[in-house]
């Protein structure tokens, strides 16, 4: 390894380095303070050495490829963490569980996400999902006594490992086939052939469902609702922005890679992926009373959408599933965001209940939950409007037709709820028992996320102009 | 010497044994035996395929990975079934049900 | 930059009301009517310095910023003489919302003028904007705020109209958002010019099916907003929940939206798609001629009997724009500003009945005439406004609009005509329920109009008559817009009989 490849990998030795950090931190002494203001430093040091745009792309080894793709992944990746350990602070600050330990989970599962997003190899793909996964088991169990975060935990630990074996067995049988586990390598060799041979194409399937339960895609989406729900607040922002984010960029690197969708099949298999998810996400999200659960079946949905520009795979497609992530990490993390600043030490703010009244008992908040449901909705004036915008016209300019009028549809049966909580939340108030004092980094997070809301639905061009100096193919 | 394909048939049916378990066993004990079984049969395939490219050792690298990861889930996922079986005093996932559609 | 101008000062006004509101509520509703005065001024001032330009010049303000690079988007704003009478209109409704909600609207003050100004804002860009990514953006911008007006301020019934009608037109918007985006990509494919401008699109050459599906598109959005039978069933229970502003405004300027989006875009964009709708479209726009005369008829809220009249006036429109004349298109322009006008005093006067005898049901009232003369003469002004009674702003449209019609088709202008007979029943109606017959138990609890009232009526009372009287006003400032859109159908139907011709 040289001088050079280790400046490249700086921001992810930084994470590292955090969480040994903090991990003697908590043995020296408990301070959840001390601990949270540590978590943090590190992810801006993390993302201080970053490296310069001039000098990518830049090849560590065979295992990692630092290029724009990557570069901006790590930092929106490392961005939202931040957002989510600001979140975190308040929620555990209230909660009478030790807390020193999550935070190098966090910084761990953080630093998982950051290596799939680089990786173009086999084996730092499936070492940075597992860090990943592994990290997350233990932050969605994280509240010990309580029942539902204990369920969610075994839930997911289970699919989760699951999904892993899946996909850990179709990169065998591509190994087996192909005997290459790079990318670049496998690129190759997919280039040489027209069709499939039957067992790279069931290597690519498991592959497929491995990522799938990641992404949490119908059919892989069983865990979703109850692990959202089970899940401390901040953990579900974290599970359903940075982990399906990281999973995404990684899918995206490969399919370009081995040029995947030149093969109906693959076509075939991530049309229906997308369709069955679109439509399963809206239409079970529309009988939800509880506001978690409606967020995680929006999130099956929104990958749904994802997929669609995901499966364009061209210039445009690439840069709208970056556009894409960026509004959606902000709207997700700013509709968790709410929920966590909600949450009573007992029990998270899940119901619809929770929420009713709330534009007239705390309006600053209620108008953060306002702008990030119609973002997820896709109104103009938000991110999530450019976002859809950007699909739709990926899907187009593929001549996806079918894709992009569900799409459509799907949108407007996905009105119906975001614009129900809306509603409620316009319902006049009634009391409520006092609510626990605010925290400074709870209210900064949630005024930036909202701003950069408004401000990349109202003047997107910046962040496009970043996204295509980075991730442009061209 | 041995046909190359018959690693792949061992390798899939340790997969597919693995995957039975996970399916039908109801004890999470059970099921994290059975995802061991799916993780070590596609490090089969790994170290037997290897054996084409004797001059890297790639795959044999990646299953030494492998083996640590399974045991880093076993660690944590025992850890977070004991946690289970302590408030719910079950280790049976099934009869686990607080979470539900509402 | 003029038009940018009022979009942003209603903008700014509105967040500008909502946080003084804090303070005083009093001062948020002058802010929030001084803004709305100075755009009804600066655009009734540009219609009177340029008047004699009309028929010269191409736009009379045109404005290019580029937005988004990376799609073609511009701030691209123009106004011709079309534009600038719907501005206008939009202005003067908008003062009127203002000030009739002085009294009515007590709780929340800072919010509902922030969301009035709003979709003033987004009515008023939908008018001015030649970018169509644009259009479709501020198409949005007056949906949100429209639902929360009806959804916070309404009456009984206000949750359920409100999300029906935010669903309706969001529904049908995004239709229009995928054929834009069609049309941006088939413009692109062809060309290598990948750009929203109105302009550019114009030259677009789309293939006969596409255009078919892209017109759809279009349409689909325009016709909801209008709303054509049978896309009509949000406009009863939202106009009839609305607080009385927004009944004026969803009635006075909502609905005028779609009329101007299927002039301005689907028949220039979509010429030879749109003349073969043509006899679907003006048999619809009988339907709803019709339809919405005997339902009005047949209402025993008030408001809903006025928002059941818009819908049969609305079919006018509809019969007026595919008849392709410019009799009936003139006649389109008027019936816009004149069913702004008229229907939005009727709203007021809703409004003001329900201030005083909380309720909106016709079988309640009666014989209001003795006691509160002056309502009863405005109200007649605006019924028989209605029904089309010759010197007022309506009968011209009417008049006109059938005119052209009955070259396009006899038997549907007969048809179309048996509505003005309708008319006249549901509008004598109102008249001798509220204020003939015998007098029921609330004429006791009416008084006079207001003189915050008066200030509203009587300057929209002296328009209708004045356009009734002197329609040649609005005449001359569409005229132009008018020959433009015409000639554009027109060639299009020369071109496809030579081509008849050519191959037959």
């Amino acid at each position: 390894m040289s001088r050079a490849d280790i400046i490249f990998l700086l921001p992810h030795l930084m994470l590292t380095l955090g969480a040994v950090l903090v991990m003697m931190a908590i043995a020296v002494r408990r301070n959840h303070f001390a601990v949270y203001v540590l978590t943090c430093l590190t992810l801006i040091v993390a993302l201080y050495f970053l490296p310069k745009t001039a000098s990518l792309p830049h090849n560590v080894g065979v295992l990692f490829v630092v290029d724009g793709l990557g570069v901006f992944n790590t930092m929106i990746i490392m961005l939202a963490a931040l957002a989510v350990a600001l979140m975190s602070y308040a929620y555990f600050d209230t909660r009478e569980e030790r807390t020193g330990e999550y935070y190098m989970l966090f910084i761990l599962a953080t630093f998982g996400a950051c290596i799939m997003v680089i990786s173009g190899h086999f084996v730092s793909f499936f070492l940075g999902l597992e860090i990943l996964s592994v990290s997350l088991y233990g932050m969605i169990a994280y509240l010990r006594k309580r029942e539902r975060s204990d369920e969610a935990g075994i839930k997911y630990l289970i699919l989760a490992a699951f999904s892993s074996a899946f996909l850990l067995f179709g990169m065998a049988l591509i190994y087996a086939a192909t005997g290459d586990m790079t990318f670049e390598g496998l690129s190759g060799y997919f280039s040489a052939f027209d069709e499939l041979p039957i067992l790279v194409m069931t290597g690519v399937g498991l592959v497929v469902v491995g990522a799938g339960f990641k992404l949490s895609v119908v059919p892989f989406h069983m865990w979703t609702p109850d692990v959202y729900e089970g899940a401390p607040a901040p953990v579900a922002a974290f599970i359903s922005t940075i982990s399906k984010g990281a999973t995404m960029v990684l899918l995206v690197r490969f399919f370009l890679a081995i040029d995947g969708f030149r093969f109906p099949v693959v076509l075939t298999i991530f049309t229906v992926i997308s369709i069955a998810s679109m439509v399963v996400g809206n239409i079970l999200a529309l009988r939800q009373q509880n506001v978690k659960r409606i967020l995680a079946y929006s999130s099956i949905a929104h990958f749904g959408y994802l997929l669609v520009a995901f499966i364009a795979a061209d210039e445009l497609g690439v840069e709208a599933v970056n556009f894409y992530l960026v509004a959606y990490f902000a709207t997700m993390l700013g509709a968790f965001g709410v929920v966590t600043v909600l949450s009573h030490p007992e029990r998270d703010a899940e119901l619809l209940d929770d929420y009713r009244g709330l534009l007239w008992s705390r309006p600053a908040l209620a108008t953060v939950f306002v702008v990030t449901l119609l973002s997820l909705a896709g109104i103009p004036l938000t991110a999530g409007f450019v976002a859809k915008f950007y699909l739709l016209a990926s899907g187009i300019s593929t001549n996806q037709w079918l894709l992009v009028i569900l799409l459509v549809v799907n949108s407007i049966v996905g009105l119906f709820y975001y614009i129900r909580i809306v509603a409620v939340m316009f319902d006049s108030a009634e009391e409520r028992e006092a609510r626990p004092a605010g925290y400074v980094g709870n209210f900064a997070t949630l005024l930036i996320l909202v701003v950069l809301l408004v401000w990349f639905g109202v003047s997107p061009q910046g962040l496009i102009d970043v996204i295509r100096n980075l991730v442009g193919v061209g | 010497m041995i046909p190359i394909e018959n690693y792949l048939v061992l390798s899939a049916t340790l997969f597919s044994i693995g995957l039975m378990i996970v399916v039908i066993k109801r004890n999470a004990i059970a099921v994290l035996l059975g995802l061991e079984l799916m993780l070590n049969a596609a490090n089969i395939n790994l170290v037997a395929f290897n054996l084409a490219h004797p001059e890297r050792l790639d795959g044999q690298m990646f299953a030494v990975f492998v083996i640590i990861v399974a045991a880093c889930e076993a660690a944590v996922g025992l850890a977070i079934i004991l946690q289970a079986y302590r408030v719910f005093h079950t280790a049976v996932p099934d009869s686990i049900s607080t979470l539900k559609e509402s | 930059m003029t038009l940018i101008a009022f979009i942003g000062i209603l903008m700014a006004g509105g967040l500008l009301a909502w946080i003084i509101a804090r303070w005083n509520e009093t001062l948020s509703r002058w802010i929030a009517l001084t803004v709305v005065l100075i755009d009804l001024m600066w655009s009734v001032a540009i219609l009177v310095s340029r008047r004699p330009d009309f028929s010269g010049t191409d736009w009379l303000i045109r404005f290019d910023y580029p937005w988004i690079g990376r799609f073609g988007i511009g701030i691209s704003v123009a106004a011709d003489g079309l534009s600038l009478v719907l501005l206008i209109l939009t202005f003067f409704l908008g003062a009127v919302s203002v000030v009739v909600s002085w009294r009515e609207i007590r709780d929340r003050v800072g919010f509902f003028h922030f969301n009035l100004l709003w979709v003033l804002a987004g009515i008023a860009g939908v008018f001015v904007v030649i970018d169509l990514f644009l259009f479709y953006f501020f198409w949005e911008v007056m949906l949100i705020p429209m639902y929360f007006l009806i959804g916070t301020w309404g009456h009984e019934n206000r949750r359920y109209a409100a999300v029906k009608f935010f669903i309706f037109t969001q529904a049908s918007g995004l239709m229009m958002l995928l054929s834009i985006l069609g049309l941006y990509f088939i413009h692109g494919i062809n060309t290598g010019t990948y750009t929203f401008d109105y302009f550019e699109l114009l030259t677009a050459t789309v293939g006969t099916t596409a255009g078919r599906w892209l017109m759809l598109g279009f349409l689909a959005a325009f016709i909801v907003k209008l709303p054509v039978v049978p896309f009509h069933s949000w406009l009863p229970d939202a106009h009839s929940q609305a607080p009385t502003a927004g009944s004026v405004i969803l009635a006075g300027l909502l609905l005028k939206t779609g009329a101007y989006g299927i002039l301005r875009f689907v028949l220039p964009l979509f010429p030879d798609a749109s003349r073969e709708l043509a006899s679907i479209a003006m048999t619809l726009g009988v339907a709803g001629i019709l339809y919405g005369a005997l339902l009005a008829y047949g209402q025993t809220d008030f408001k809903r009997l006025v928002a059941y009249t818009s819908v049969s006036h609305m079919g006018f429109v509809m019969l007026g724009i595919f008849s392709f004349n410019e009799l009936a298109f003139q006649g389109v322009v008027m019936q816009l500003v004149a069913h702004g006008l008229s229907t939005g005093a009727l709203f007021v006067i809703a409004g003001a009945l329900y201030e005083r005898i909380h309720t909106r049901d016709l079988s309640l009232m009666g014989g209001f005439w003795t006691g509160t003369p002056f309502i009863g003469f405005i109200t007649l002004v605006f019924v028989m406004a209605s029904l089309g009674l010759p010197g007022l702003a309506n009968f011209i449209a009417e008049f006109l609009i059938l005119n052209g019609a009955w070259q396009a088709s006899h038997a549907l202008t007969v048809a179309g005509a048996m509505g003005l007979i309708l008319a006249m029943a549901y509008s004598l109606r109102i008249m001798r329920k509220i204020f003939f017959g015998p007098a029921s138990d609330m004429a006791s609890r009416m008084s006079d109009l207001t003189l915050r009232e008066k200030v509203v009526l009587v300057p929209m009372t002296l328009l209708v008559i004045f356009l009734g009287l002197f329609p040649q006003h609005v005449f001359n400032a569409s005229e132009k817009t008018v020959k433009d859109i015409l000639g554009v159908v027109m060639r299009s139907q020369a071109d496809a009989i030579q081509n008849a011709n050519e191959n037959p």
